[in-house]
């Protein structure tokens, strides 16, 4: 083991065996490429093979990925066997993962609503143009940027309750198991729960509490901003648990002789938090603020549960949007579009994200 | 009607047999309007099979069962056991597709067709869907060609679907007799059920939407007199025309029937899967469906018709009686006006399918109880013409038009058994058998998901034998059946895609209804969306699917 990497031992492998290896790889692609071929020139239509399902790719790309681990083993010998180890996991990813972006990619610019006669067909950038002038992609974005932006607030409420439950109050075991309670509540449960029952608005539980300190008739998804108030009360409830379990660890983990010695120097409890705590909890807590950033940007199903995107599109997200287009529209190269085009802003945001707090984290420290 | 309703429906159920037994006070009178010849004399012998089976299981014995569902199957056999003979499709196996909900349609297609089984020696493969699931799944199949079921239950708007890509096959003459098809009300049959002159559903449900009204509301002395005192037109009463329907809501909106808040009219301006749609146009196919004229949405070119006077004076409807109605209405979708508002008291009329009269009574969660009456839709003083662009009085008086929306559940054979000769016989025999006329008074009295679609299922002495009292079943008859033989009825048209066209209507009209915008800026959005999801469908192609559908 040199430098942290293994090497593998030098091994004088025979000609024979390398030149073994190298064809059966060889072999294996181009039977890969040869099926592949065939089956898309059936499916379209060009040849008359009569494929039933594409399981004979499938069988041809394991024999294929059988292929390349034992000529990696032919031909590299050791170094093979541990390439051979990866290749499995490696050839997973690619089937589950990148395949499935690649085709979505092709799916997002082809013209394809399950209705259409023409069934689907390569149309460009025309998807593109259409989310561009798309004023309801356009409305639940911004809604996004404002649910992304409570996620300061949800961190803040959070670190709070990490600090009360880390500090030595009274049935501490208790509260913490009560405090994870509604993240182990399906938000669908949550949207019928609170936002049916207990925020009805003519004998929910809030709906009462509101009557009773003035507000005549409440109703807590009529006006835009309420309601965009409402849902995200709703998912903060359910998530901000996961803040705290992860600020909790984080706080847990702490070295107590630090604060101990800001005690001993004269530090108050704010100048102890803010001077130490805060700062040392800057890496848990980065990490907590992008994990929730990426979740709340998947919001969807407490606000088709609850609003439906309503009223007038002030609770819509992009999420529930797609889920419109393709569920009730059937239009999946539209709604392909425009899950892929979301996925690229989320990882721009979030890569712009990590690097804003690395600079801030960097100050602070 | 949609299966979702009857989830939530059957789970509020204790039993459907008991359902009108009991008083039924303030029931409107039957056949009041005399459009329905209910039947008040027995039209059945009391040991034939159709009184056999409504005994089953019986009042106060508590839901049917699957060993009921069996029963009924086996009482049911006679008609197939004279077109088949025992065992004749031994070998046989074939797929049937329908919904799991609630432990309803399918669980009963099972045990109806299990003595069928038995006795054909045929064997069913069942796949079963949730309702979520359902559109997705049949889209699916249809458009990448992986139909993988012989037999569908289906709602008649996809009959575009699947008519176009020619998948269905054609019912056979001795299915026809078999399952005594001239029973079927007028309104289900082709174009309903039928593409292109050919014939495909075996009819199993209908569905329009009625007005529920509360009777202790509209009878309330106080109210009458304060309605008049207020200088209110007429006497205090349901509205007969939707003109009413505002300055009814705007009286009630403070007002208290025995200490509870009341409202008048409730709107669901809440998206619902396209399903939202229904509503509005239930509003306004009265002012929209001009008599004699069978396009109403679109005209025959497939113009969108959505954004005429009539449907934005629809929309302008509802803008202005929302402000009248509970508070949070704006977020109420049609499950909540029934089951959340109207059930439990909230709301005096509501516009909806037939559930709420069978609810009303079954369910422990309704508090109206026997303050229940039924009507067709209110009528419209006057009727837009939109072939001469102008509003119009008839001589005759308010222009009524019922929408029947969704059009009902069917059973469908596809066209991949049509080969072998067997298979297609086994096949329509078991959708036959489903869609028998004995079979049928049982699912429309019984837990089922399915509403009376038959001439034959208005006579009241049938549904007396099953616990029902004979004076509350039939105002509510009364109101389907009117609806039902109306001849100015709306038809939707089944054309491909048609829930597309409904979920952006939806999404329109909630920016519309949140004020987001006037009524006529929605209703011309809703019209140019239309216009571009046919293009992007194939505009020709569904201009021509358009008349067939409507049967132009």
């Amino acid at each position: 083991m040199t430098g942290g990497k293994f090497e593998a031992a030098h091994e004088d492998l025979s000609e024979r065996r390398v030149r073994l290896g190298r064809w059966l790889f060889r072999l294996a692609t181009l039977l890969l490429i040869a099926v592949v071929a065939l089956q898309t020139l059936d499916a379209a239509g060009v040849l008359t093979i009569g494929f039933a399902n594409w399981r004979p790719v499938l069988y041809t790309y394991i024999f294929w990925g059988v292929a390349l681990g034992s000529s990696q083993i032919l031909t590299r010998g050791e170094a093979g066997q541990q390439a051979a180890f990866v290749l499995p996991a490696l050839l997973f990813t690619a089937a589950m993962v990148i395949f499935p972006t690649i085709f979505g990619l092709y799916i997002a610019f082809t013209d394809w609503n399950l209705n259409a006669q023409s069934g689907h067909h390569f149309n460009g950038f025309d998807n593109l143009r259409t989310l561009w002038g798309d004023s309801y992609f356009w409305n639940a974005l911004s809604n996004m940027a404002i649910y992304a932006l409570t996620v300061l607030v949800q961190y803040a409420i959070a670190f709070g309750l990490a600090l009360l439950l880390n500090a030595d109050i009274r049935a501490r075991k208790f509260f913490r198991v009560a405090f994870l309670l509604p993240f182990m509540l399906s938000p669908v449960a949550v949207s019928w729960m609170i936002g049916k029952s207990i925020m009805e608005n003519r004998f929910g539980p809030a709906a009462t509490f509101a009557r009773a300190i003035g507000w005549e008739n409440p109703a807590f998804f009529t006006s835009p901003w309420i309601a965009r108030t409402s849902i995200v009360i709703m998912d903060s409830w359910v998530w901000i648990p996961f803040i705290v379990i992860m600020l909790l660890a984080g706080l847990q983990a702490l070295p107590v002789d630090v604060k101990e010695a800001a005690k001993v120097d004269g530090a108050n409890r704010w100048q102890s938090f803010w001077e130490i705590t805060f700062p040392l909890m800057l890496p848990v807590s980065v990490t907590a603020i992008v994990l929730r950033v990426i979740f709340e940007l998947k919001l969807a199903d407490i606000v088709i549960n609850v609003t439906a995107g309503g009223p007038g599109g002030a609770t819509d997200t992009i999420s529930s949007f797609i889920y419109r287009e393709y569920r009730d529209r059937s239009n999946v190269g539209y709604a392909t579009m425009i899950a892929e085009v979301y996925l690229i802003i989320i990882i721009i945001f979030v890569t712009l994200l990590l690097k804003a707090l690395g600079r801030f984290m960097q100050k602070m420290t | 009607m949609r299966l979702q309703v009857y989830e939530q429906l059957m789970a509020m159920q204790a039993s459907r047999r008991q359902l009108m037994k009991g008083a039924a006070g303030a029931a409107a009178a039957i056949a009041a309007n005399g459009s329905l010849a209910l039947s008040a004399t027995p039209a059945y012998a009391a040991d034939s099979i159709v009184a056999q089976i409504m005994k089953i299981p019986g009042a106060g014995n508590g839901s049917p069962t699957d060993a009921d569902w069996q029963k009924v199957g086996e009482l049911c056999l006679e008609p197939t056991k004279a077109t088949v003979q025992p065992g004749e499709f031994k070998g046989i196996e074939f797929s049937f597709m329908g919904l799991n909900n609630q432990n309803l349609h399918n669980f009963l297609f099972r045990g109806f067709l299990t003595p069928w089984e038995a006795y054909t020696g045929a064997k069913i493969k069942w796949i079963d869907l949730a309702q979520a699931d359902y559109n997705a799944r049949l889209q699916q199949s249809i458009a990448t060609g992986t139909v993988d079921f012989d037999i569908i239950e289906m709602g008649a708007p996809f009959e575009g679907d699947m008519g176009v890509k020619d998948l269905l096959s054609e019912m056979p003459d001795w299915v026809m007799k078999q399952i005594e098809f001239d029973d079927i009300v007028n309104y289900l049959k082709p174009p309903v059920g039928a593409w292109n002159g050919k014939i495909h559903r075996v009819t199993i449900d209908s569905d329009c939407h009625t007005m529920n009204i509360r009777t202790d509301v509209f009878s309330d002395p106080d109210l009458a007199k304060a309605w008049k005192d207020g200088g209110g037109k007429g006497d205090w009463g349901p509205p007969k025309t939707w003109q009413q329907v505002l300055p009814i809501n705007k009286f009630l909106k403070g007002k208290k029937v025995k200490g509870k808040d009341v409202y008048g009219f409730l709107d669901q301006p809440k998206p619902w899967g396209g399903f939202c749609f229904y509503f509005l146009c239930s509003r306004a196919t009265a002012y929209a469906k001009y008599p004699g004229e069978k396009n109403w949405l679109f005209d025959e070119n497939m113009k969108p018709q959505v954004n005429n006077p009539a449907f934005v004076r629809a929309i302008q409807d509802v803008i202005d009686c929302l402000p009248y109605e509970p508070a949070d209405q704006i977020n109420a979708d049609p499950g909540t006006t029934a089951f959340q508002q109207f059930l439990t008291g909230t709301g005096s009329l509501l516009e909806w399918w037939g559930d709420i009269g069978t609810v009303a009574k079954t369910s422990d969660t309704a508090t109206i109880g026997d303050a229940l009456s039924f009507d067709i839709l209110p009528g419209s003083d006057d009727v837009y013409n939109f072939r001469k662009g102008a509003w119009e009085k008839l001589a005759s008086g308010p222009n009524i038009a019922p929408n029947m929306a969704y059009l009902g559940w069917g059973i469908y054979v596809m066209k991949t058994v049509d080969a072998d000769s067997k298979r297609h016989k086994a096949a329509w025999s078991a959708a036959a058998h489903l869609g028998g006329k004995d079979l049928s008074m049982w699912t429309s009295a019984y837990p089922s998901g399915f509403q009376p679609y038959r001439k034959s299922h208005t006579n009241l002495d049938l549904w007396a034998l099953a616990g029902y009292d004979k004076k509350y079943i039939g105002s509510y008859m009364d109101s389907q059946s009117t609806s039902y033989n109306h001849p100015n009825s709306a038809i939707e048209p089944r054309i491909p895609g048609i829930f597309q066209y409904y979920s952006i209507a939806e999404d329109e009209l909630q920016k519309t209804f949140a004020g987001k915008e006037t009524a006529q800026q929605g209703a011309d959005n809703i019209a140019a969306a239309w216009e571009k999801l046919t293009d992007k469908l194939g505009r020709e192609n569904q201009v021509k699917y358009y008349r067939i559908a409507m049967g132009l």
